[in-house]
């Protein structure tokens, strides 16, 4: 796009190619940015806005109690993000993942209930057989459950936005009817949640935090290698770029996009094993398990603004993951009006993801009028002979 | 063209010179345009012909020079500005509504039309319009439903229509069967006598700017390098202009004894996308050693044909055997780990990604190998290897291995596929429009390279719409129309008419 206002010239323009930094500056632009906006709104409750953000941090990112929650929290939003960026890579979009993460971890209590898990909190029960039972089980589970639309599209080109939609609210009404009266994993207190695990099944713990939250970090090194050095990795990119390009390389369209959503419901899957057998004072499907199948959702703008980058998405699924926390705790604090919390969320949500949109572009202000830039590499070399203004 | 007492000048650029940042794209360049004249622009890709075109037509200013129109110095700040003095420009990329009829898109935008049509009157001044040149165009023919020769043409006819004395023509033979050039040309020749100036600007087809036009101004590298009458030039000396090199157009078909047959195919029925039966039973063979060319206009068949053999299409009938296997219904990867190998129509997007290096483009035919997939991860250092390899041998202009692939020109991006698909040494190569699109330089290398690997026992089928391409290089010719061989004849007997004919379906031979 090109104005010209006198003497000048302002160009915006697309970005040949986006460094990493681009992208830094755009969330810090963004944080900030939403933080001024939604300051407003918190001045129109009556609370001093820089007050309230101290508070957030203090809670999120400081104190004993609030830190580690976020990192759970962050765990959970990070694993959903993987979720969301290993379809991606290969050109399609996962929204299962509320569906994955309760079916791997119905699965996993499945296993425990089978165990006799189910009739008491202290029951005698062996952790090193049963805990690596649950995990399996759960990820076979999981995987299988996102298969059902990575296969569909493959075959048949279903739509598979739609498909792991539909799995989404299938499996939430299986996890209403597992938990809530009547069903076979209802808690002894019968209050519309599942029963609690045994404490000699709950998933171990490194300095306070459940392993799989280092699982998560590793698996974000992993990722990254998986995609970039490996075969696997090559023909999933291969075919995210271009399903043309990746059937001409004789690379199997149905392989491919069921194998991408096996790994991406196992990674949902792996998010709901951690918060639900791992978190400490979890430990069982809660009465709410509904909000994390929308906090799950949480990944998807992690993922989308991390940029598909594994390892960037740490970062993004702190802040969520600290923010989420940290503005609950504040509202009750400081006694604001219920939803101001989600305010700020869902504005910081909107400014990430628009300056990374913003970010795809560069502004340039000239003298005088000149042509577009793009001739230049038209002009440059016998370039482009296809259809030079495409 | 004007004979020798040449009409009055009309067009004149003096030291026109543009930059890009640093780029010089048109350096000093004198054009002298006379009333009458049939004049090519001639350049390879990136001599500075687009950016000269833009300035002629007011898109884009100069940096320095002068332009004059009928002896006035002329500012163009627009095109509308070029339009108003008379200066009609097509572009090489449509620009019509497909859903209206061809006289409404002649006269949609003319000064004349008011919000309620009087197409009658128009009509009749267009139709008047049609008489004087010879153009035969169904008027009332919705324009989708038009060829792309005859959507030029309404192109022209509007340009004429809206006042055009002077007319730039981008390209203009790129998308036309040969039939539909010389129509063309001839309308064009007969409009430069009425006193008009014709200027086509061309990248390849030599042959036709010697038969047709007058003159010739040759750019290179921004600079006009030659300025000549078409009865003193050769066919070589403009292309050596061109290129800045002695280029071999003759190329040297050398008759290897023939091999064993590598490739039969049986009475092969394909279906297209919209599920008609776009090969209708095709049966041929070729043996090692052969360039077996099949020529068309786009869209009879050959895309499909090409597809099925690569095992991107469904077999609906017949058979395919490659070294006496039957492969009809194999998947890709035993094909291409049985001997074959694919240079596709679509360089982008197909043959290569554009966002991927280099040497991920290589691995698109090599991921599958054992070497270069070891448990697993992918060899990078052999990849890269490989890709060095590839760069250095086909003389490839890239910033190197890791550079992706849209930083290259389409001709570097060709050799570097065709380079990928060589060195797996197939038994059997396909090669659609191999040299679709590029200069005559790079086509001139990817010819050659073709001619070597029939001359290592290759079969070779090529696809092209390039008839010269296919006369040239082909030991068989074959003339697809509508999915069915119209004739097969052999190098010796084929003549550009007969397969020109032929490939239009004019005339049948018993195959």
């Amino acid at each position: 796009m090109r104005a010209v206002i006198g003497n000048y010239t302002i160009r915006i323009e697309r970005r040949a190619d986006l460094r990493w930094w681009h992208t830094v500056v755009a969330s810090v632009l963004a944080i900030l940015v939403s933080l001024f906006l939604v300051g407003f709104a918190f001045l129109r409750a009556g609370a001093d806005p820089l007050e309230v953000y101290r508070e957030i941090i203090a809670y999120a990112f400081v104190s004993s109690f609030g830190l580690p929650q976020t990192i759970n929290r962050a765990t959970f939003v990070l694993l959903a993000a993987f979720a969301l960026i290993v379809p991606l890579r290969a050109g399609l979009w996962n929204i299962g993942m509320p569906g994955q993460l309760y079916a791997a971890t119905l699965a996993a209590f499945g296993v425990a209930y089978a165990f006799g898990a189910k009739a008491s909190v202290n029951a005698q029960l062996n952790g090193a057989i049963v805990i690596p039972l649950m995990v399996i089980a759960g990820l076979i589970a999981s995987g299988l459950y996102g298969a059902i639309a990575g296969f569909l599209r493959g075959r048949l080109q279903v739509n598979e936005i739609v498909t792991t939609m539909m799995l989404n609210w299938a499996m939430l009404w299986i996890v209403a009817h597992m938990i809530r009266e009547g069903g076979p994993f209802m808690g002894r207190t019968a209050e519309g949640e599942g029963f609690t695990l045994p404490t000699a099944i709950r998933m171990p713990q490194i300095l306070g935090l459940p392993l799989t939250v280092y699982a998560a970090v590793l698996l974000a090194l992993v990722l990254t290698w998986f995609l970039a050095k490996t075969t696997l990795g090559y023909r999933i990119r291969t075919f995210g770029e271009s399903p043309r390009a990746a059937e001409y390389a004789g690379i199997d369209a149905t392989r491919i996009s069921t194998l991408v959503f096996v790994l991406g419901g196992m990674f949902a899957g792996l998010a709901g094993l951690h918060y639900f057998t791992g978190v400490p004072g979890v430990y069982k499907i809660p009465k709410n398990y509904g909000e994390f199948a929308d906090f799950s959702f949480y990944g998807l703008i992690t993922g989308l603004i991390a940029r598909n980058n594994p390892i960037a998405a740490i970062p993004v699924a702190i802040l969520f993951g600290g923010v989420s926390g940290g503005a609950r705790f504040m509202q009750g604090k400081l006694r604001l009006a219920f939803g101001i919390d989600y305010a700020l969320l869902g504005v910081l949500m909107i400014m990430m993801v628009a300056f990374q949109a913003l970010a795809q572009y560069s502004v340039r202000i000239e003298r005088a009028v000149t042509a577009p830039a793009r001739q230049v590499g038209l002009e440059r070399g016998e370039s482009r002979v296809e259809s030079p203004r495409h | 063209m004007g004979g020798d007492g040449a009409g009055r000048i009309v067009l004149e650029a003096r030291g026109i010179t543009k930059r890009f940042g640093t780029v010089v794209a048109n350096d000093h360049v004198d054009l002298t345009i006379r009333a009458g004249e049939l004049h090519a622009i001639l350049g390879e890709n990136g001599a500075g012909k687009t950016t000269l075109m833009r300035i002629l037509f007011g898109e884009l200013q100069p940096d320095e020079g002068e332009i004059y129109l009928n002896g006035q110095r002329v500012h163009f700040r627009s095109p509308r500005d070029a339009l108003r003095q008379g200066i009609g420009m097509v572009h090489q990329e449509r620009k019509l509504i497909p859903a209206h009829t061809a006289l409404e898109n002649i006269v949609l935008g003319h000064p004349k039309t008011r919000p309620i049509l009087n197409l009658k009157e128009a009509e009749r001044d267009v139709q008047a319009l049609c008489e004087r040149y010879g153009f035969r165009i169904p008027l009332h023919a919705k324009v989708w439903q038009l060829s792309e020769g005859e959507k030029q043409i309404v192109e022209i006819i509007k340009e004429l229509y809206h006042g055009a004395r002077i007319l730039i023509l981008d390209e203009p033979t790129s998308v036309l069967s040969p039939p539909e050039i010389v129509k063309l040309l001839e309308s064009l020749t007969k409009m430069a006598k009425e006193d008009l100036a014709v200027i086509p600007f061309i990248t390849h087809k030599l042959p036709v700017v010697l038969e047709y036009c007058d003159r010739v101004t040759i750019l290179r590298r921004g600079r006009v390098v030659a300025e000549m009458e078409t009865r003193q030039a050769t066919e070589q000396t403009l292309a050596s202009a061109m290129v800045g090199r002695e280029v071999m157009l003759q190329l040297e078909r050398v008759e290897v004894p023939l091999g064993e047959p590598v490739v039969q195919v049986q009475d092969l029925w394909v279906r297209d996308d919209r599920g008609l039966f776009a090969v209708q039973g095709l049966s041929f063979e070729i043996r090692a050693g052969e360039i077996f060319g099949i020529a068309g206009v786009a869209g009879n068949g050959q895309e499909p044909l090409a597809e099925a053999l690569a095992g991107l299409r469904p077999v609906e009938r017949g058979s395919i055997t490659l070294s006496g296997r039957d492969i009809t219904r194999a998947p890709v990867l035993e094909r291409w780990r049985q001997g074959l190998g694919y240079i596709p129509t679509e360089r982008r997007d197909v043959g290569s990604i554009p966002s991927f290096s280099l040497v991920d483009n290589v691995l698109l035919n090599y991921h599958f190998e054992p070497e270069f997939s070891q448990w697993g991860v992918l060899a990078t250092g052999r990849a890269r290897a490989l890709t060095e390899r590839i760069l250095q041998e086909y003389s490839v202009v890239a910033a190197g291995p890791d550079a992706p692939a849209r930083s290259l020109s389409g001709g570097n991006l060709q050799k570097v596929i065709l380079g990928r698909v060589l060195s797996r040494r197939p038994r059997f190569l396909i090669a659609c429009l191999p040299t679709h699109g590029l200069d005559v330089g790079a086509a001139e290398f990817v010819q050659q390279r073709l001619l070597d690997a029939k001359r290592e026992g290759m079969a070779i089928l090529l696809i092209s719409e390039d008839l010269d391409e296919i006369l040239a290089l082909s030991d068989r010719i074959a003339a697809i129309y509508e999915g069915q061989f119209t004739g097969i004849v052999s190098a010796r007997e084929a003549t550009k008419e007969l397969v020109g004919e032929l490939m239009a379906g004019l005339r049948r031979e018993r195959v």
